[in-house]
């Protein structure tokens, strides 16, 4: 029998050892956040990341261990890691194979309510005017079928898209008779018009809601009014009725975050537990009606807005801990981001951005869009994220248009200052319309970016509660795998 | 009635930091420059083999207070620090880094059956 | 009690020189299926063996201590085993060695756990092997497992294959998987192995080539840290090869089970390991986190290796949990429920082969006997110091105390 070798006998002499490349970014006194090649964090003490460049260290003592599970340091003969990071790297990328998932048609602008955040809709009965032709809609399709995806979204906007429900009866009857895609169908609707016609229609082909719900009555009825002053009692009425009618899990609401919100994020997630819904999108605020009408992006007050979110995710939080289940989405994907290499194409949470190779909007008079804030962005004159028009554009000619192609590249986190070295980078996304509408660029000076605030800030909250509160990180961990 | 009395602007702060050039890259004064925007400008200049960066901190800063002399000057040491940290670790791992990349997108990552 | 799994026949006659070894089925003396030139009529007393020589067997395997009475006129091939081995029973196959008369049991028919030994040479040393490495050439061993195979029922839901390192002959063994294939295909196979040899390109293909339909490689993997596992399988470079070839498993769809044997060395960091494994490896087909078997080398190092399942219970609940969150089936493999932390007694599994099989005394008044793994009977088992009947007495004293 051969004699049994000790621990000394399998370390690796220093000058056997390779760095891995990673980022960091300081975290308080004596205090390094470091993230691997696939955004892997670990904290490191500033000795220890002295040590760590200079690959003073040593099987055994506390440090190597923690690089190497992290991917921080290698064998220069080894091989596994280095196939191990690319393969992970290359899931996490693989949400590119899948191009264009997401087709918005804008079937009308019209719209009862009149929301001062939108910039869109006219109050108008007018329909040859702001009503999108079947002649369109059909171009619009063909559009659609030529991305190369074997899965298709199709999202039905406005205005209020029941305004035109015949013409999404037409879409829908239209994209069903040709082959060769999956699909998928959702109407964004305020339900205020909901009726029986409309429910039976979407329970037989399969029609998926989602509309706004604010929070309680006197905030979302002050963020949307309408005629009656009744948009909150038709908003819980029409949920309430879809998802009797057509199952809880076909029925979604998403709020809009106003001034008023920030400080009745309880409030809130309260309304949409009474509701019954599975989980709540605390969204950001959006700039458009706010940037664009006083050109004040500089004053945006990202901090009161992490503020609202870090209440809002403690009391999600807490509600599970007492035993509902119940998510905050932007965290549940950002989770997914941060804990699996799950490809996810969320448009504004990617680079290359999701702009036009994510989603595709055709508008009510067939002019095409690269997102929909590009197209809130046109309203006001702004061309910079028209792509072209059904009449005269393809799939192709759309995607790779110098436009497109031009914002993306520019955007792209790996390549931009700050972002590329930037801890968090493995887990972000590049904004284009967000920084182009905030500072007049798609790229952005992200020091002053209220998009980087955020997403810096929610990264950090969320690093802390996982690392620091054990039950609430087992229940976020699940967010991560659903 | 008189005019209500305007508190007096605050003066910006000012503070001048110089670097060896011999020692100190341009790169990382400019990367550490860029993370100051919003909270102080910075201008870097050349006087003989030093850089001279001269900040002056942001009336109206984008997040958290003004910045005392002090504080500024240790802000941009620290992010000085951080850049010089950065450099050193992408060219130690830039090797790496593209093999990586081939393995997971380019010339590599078809040919899995290679003796490795 | 541990089975006897091997012998020496008490006495053996009508085997032919030419051969050095036969495999042997074994069949009731009133099996009316067609007679296979390996099967032998089983007989326990004096009116089995009659029987057998009157329903014309040629072949004749006696399970008795008495003397044997055959007539004279019999000219086929005899073996007798000592009353030890009365659990042989009709379909088993066992491997006999004609010169000196040593026979093992390859497989039993009625068993649920049938494991066939395909080599003890092995290119990991593991400190804690139930199966000690010896450099020998036992390339033989294939060539009979290659005989049994077509006595083997084929309802048999399972094999596993075990060692030494099952890919240590790799063109030889896989061409005994490609026979499992075909003789047979409703058998799920478990092949366990270091995994080191799936770091060659040409291994893993020829692998994938077999094209088995319920085929698993399951592969230990001790820590997230490589001179760590290297250490406890006292093989420099061996994490590198192990992890390397896994990923090339799965690069190819095949199925891959991930093993952890709990011990000094191991259980502390196996919250660490386990959410490794949940971050790096979460397409693995399952993971087994898995008692220690004090047998083999583990005696030799029980210094080194022993800790109390009870002082790690609360890492092993870290780690299912890490698991179980990322989506990762996991098990817990031959720990008793009484050292568990009841949020891993969904995962613990009866995993215990049965002739290695057992419980003490205390577990007769135990609620969760029925379900729990019990514990290893081989070796010289140690037992933690938490082994006690859970009885709903004692969640009352539980509950108070808390």
């Amino acid at each position: 029998m051969a004699r049994f070798l000790r621990p000394e006998s399998f370390s690796a002499a220093t000058e056997d050892l390779s760095l891995l490349p990673f980022n960091f970014e300081r975290a308080g006194a004596n205090q390094y956040l470091v993230a691997n090649m696939v955004g892997d964090f670990v904290r490191l003490s500033e000795e220890e990341l002295n040590r760590l460049v200079d690959l003073q260290v040593r099987p055994g003592d506390g440090l190597y261990e923690k690089a190497y599970a992290a991917h921080l340091i290698t064998g220069t003969n080894q091989k596994a890691q280095r196939q191990l990071l690319a393969a992970r790297l290359r899931s996490r990328m693989s949400f590119l194979q899948q191009t264009t998932p997401l087709h918005i048609f804008v079937v009308t602008l019209r719209c009862e309510h009149s929301c001062p955040y939108c910039q869109v809709s006219r109050q108008s009965t007018d329909r040859s005017r702001f009503d999108m032709s079947e002649q369109t809609a059909m171009r619009a399709l063909d559009i659609a079928f030529a991305s190369p995806t074997a899965r298709i979204k199709i999202e039905f906007q406005g205005g209020e898209p029941l305004l035109n429900f015949p013409l999404i009866r037409k879409i829908v009857a239209a994209a069903k008779q040709r082959s060769g895609k999956k699909l998928d169908f959702v109407i964004a609707s305020n339900l205020a018009l909901l009726d029986d016609a409309v429910l039976d229609f979407c329970k037989e082909n399969n029609v998926l809601l989602s509309t706004s719900l604010d929070g309680p009555a006197d905030l979302h009825n002050k963020n949307r009014p309408r005629p009656g002053a009744n948009s909150h009692e038709l908003a819980i009425a029409g949920i309430r009725r879809a998802r009797e009618i057509l199952g809880p899990d076909k029925v979604g609401a998403l709020m809009t975050t106003t001034e008023a919100s920030l400080d009745r994020v309880d409030e809130i997630i309260d309304e949409y537990l009474e509701m019954g819904l599975d989980g709540i999108f605390l969204r950001p605020l959006s700039p458009f009606g706010f940037a664009i009408k006083t050109k004040q992006f500089a004053k945006y007050d990202a901090q009161k807005w992490l503020a609202f979110y870090e209440r809002g995710l403690r009391r999600v939080l807490e509600i599970n801990r007492q035993g509902t289940p119940f998510r905050e989405f932007y965290a549940a994907l950002l989770l997914t981001r941060m804990l699996s290499d799950r490809p996810i194409g969320y448009v504004d949470l990617r680079s290359p951005a999701g702009a036009g190779l994510g989603a595709l909007v055709y508008n009510y008079d067939g002019s095409i869009f690269a997102s929909d804030e590009g197209r809130m962005l046109a309203e006001t004159g702004d061309d910079a994220f028209r792509l072209g028009h059904v009449e005269h554009d393809s799939y192709n000619s759309l995607i790779l248009s110098d436009k497109l192609i031009g914002a993306i590249s520019s955007s792209l986190t790996q390549c931009a200052p700050e972002c590329s070295t930037c801890v968090y980078e493995s887990h972000c996304g590049a904004d284009p319309v967000y920084h182009y509408a905030t500072q007049g660029d798609a790229l952005g000076i992200k020091p002053l970016s209220a998009f980087c605030a955020r997403q810096k800030g929610i990264m950090g909250l969320l690093l802390d509660i996982l690392e620091n509160s054990p039950e609430d990180a087992a229940i976020m961990r699940r967010w991560a795998a659903a | 009635m008189p005019p209500a009395a305007k508190l007096p602007a605050a003066s910006p702060v000012e503070v001048t930091v110089d670097f060896d050039s011999s020692i100190q890259s341009l790169s990382a004064l400019d990367a550490a420059a860029y993370r100051l925007i919003g909270t102080a400008t910075c201008q870097v200049d050349r006087a003989g083999d030093r850089y001279v960066c001269r900040l002056v901190s942001s009336t109206n800063p984008q997040k958290g207070a003004v910045l005392s002399s002090n504080e500024l000057k240790e802000r941009f040491l620290n992010l000085v620090a951080d850049e010089n940290l950065r450099a050193r670790v992408a060219e130690k791992t830039e090797g790496v880094r593209n093999v990586i990349l081939a393995l997971a997108f380019g010339a590599l990552a078809a040919n899995q059956n290679d003796a490795g | 009690m541990t089975l006897r799994l091997y012998g020496t026949a008490s006495r053996s006659a009508g085997f032919s020189s030419d051969e050095a070894r036969s495999v042997l089925r074994l069949r009731s003396v009133d099996s009316v299926a067609e007679r296979h030139a390996a099967d032998f009529a089983l007989a326990r007393t004096p009116d089995d063996i009659r029987r057998a020589v009157e329903a014309d067997w040629s072949s004749i395997l006696v399970v008795s201590d008495g003397a044997i009475d055959l007539p004279g006129t019999f000219a086929g091939r005899l073996v007798t085993v000592p009353p030890i081995y009365d659990y042989l029973a009709e379909g088993d196959v066992i491997g006999f060695d004609h010169a000196s008369r040593k026979f093992r049991t390859l497989y039993r028919r009625n068993s649920a756990h049938n494991s066939l030994l395909v080599t003890e040479r092995c290119n990991n040393y593991c400190l804690m092997c139930s199966q000690p490495p010896k450099d020998v050439d036992d390339r033989w061993i294939l060539g009979e497992i290659k005989e049994s195979l077509p006595l083997i029922d084929q309802a048999t839901r399972a094999l596993t294959f075990t060692g030494g390192e099952t890919l240590s002959d790799w063109e030889d063994f896989i061409a005994v998987l490609t026979e499992c294939r075909d003789r047979l295909p409703a058998t799920a196979i478990q092949v366990l192995t270091n995994g080191r040899a799936f770091a060659n390109s040409r291994i893993v293909d020829a692998w994938k080539d077999i094209g088995h339909p319920a085929l698993m490689a399951a592969i230990p993997v001790y820590a997230s840290v490589d001179h760590v596992h290297d250490h406890v399988v006292q093989a420099k470079g061996a994490f590198d090869e192990t992890i390397l070839g896994i990923l090339k498993l799965k690069d190819r769809g095949q199925r891959v089970e991930i093993r952890v044997v709990m011990h000094a060395l191991t259980a502390p960091i196996i919250e660490d390991t386990g959410r490794w494994i949940a971050r790096n490896l979460p397409f693995v087909d399952h993971v087994a986190l898995m008692g220690l078997e004090n047998t083999g080398f583990a005696i030799a190092n029980d210094a080194m290796l022993w800790m109390d399942p009870v002082d790690y219970g609360d890492g092993l609940a870290r780690a299912v949990d890490h698991l179980s969150a990322a989506g990762v089936n996991v098990s817990v493999y031959n720990l008793p429920k009484c050292v568990l932390p009841k949020s891993v007694w969904p995962h613990a599994l009866q995993s215990i082969s049965d002739w290695k099989n057992g419980f003490v005394e205390e577990c007769d008044r135990c609620d969760e006997k029925n379900t729990c793994s019990g514990f290893f009977t081989t070796g010289r088992p140690r037992f933690s110091r938490a082994v006690r009947a859970i009885t709903s007495q004692r969640d009352k004293l539980t509950a108070l105390a808390d």
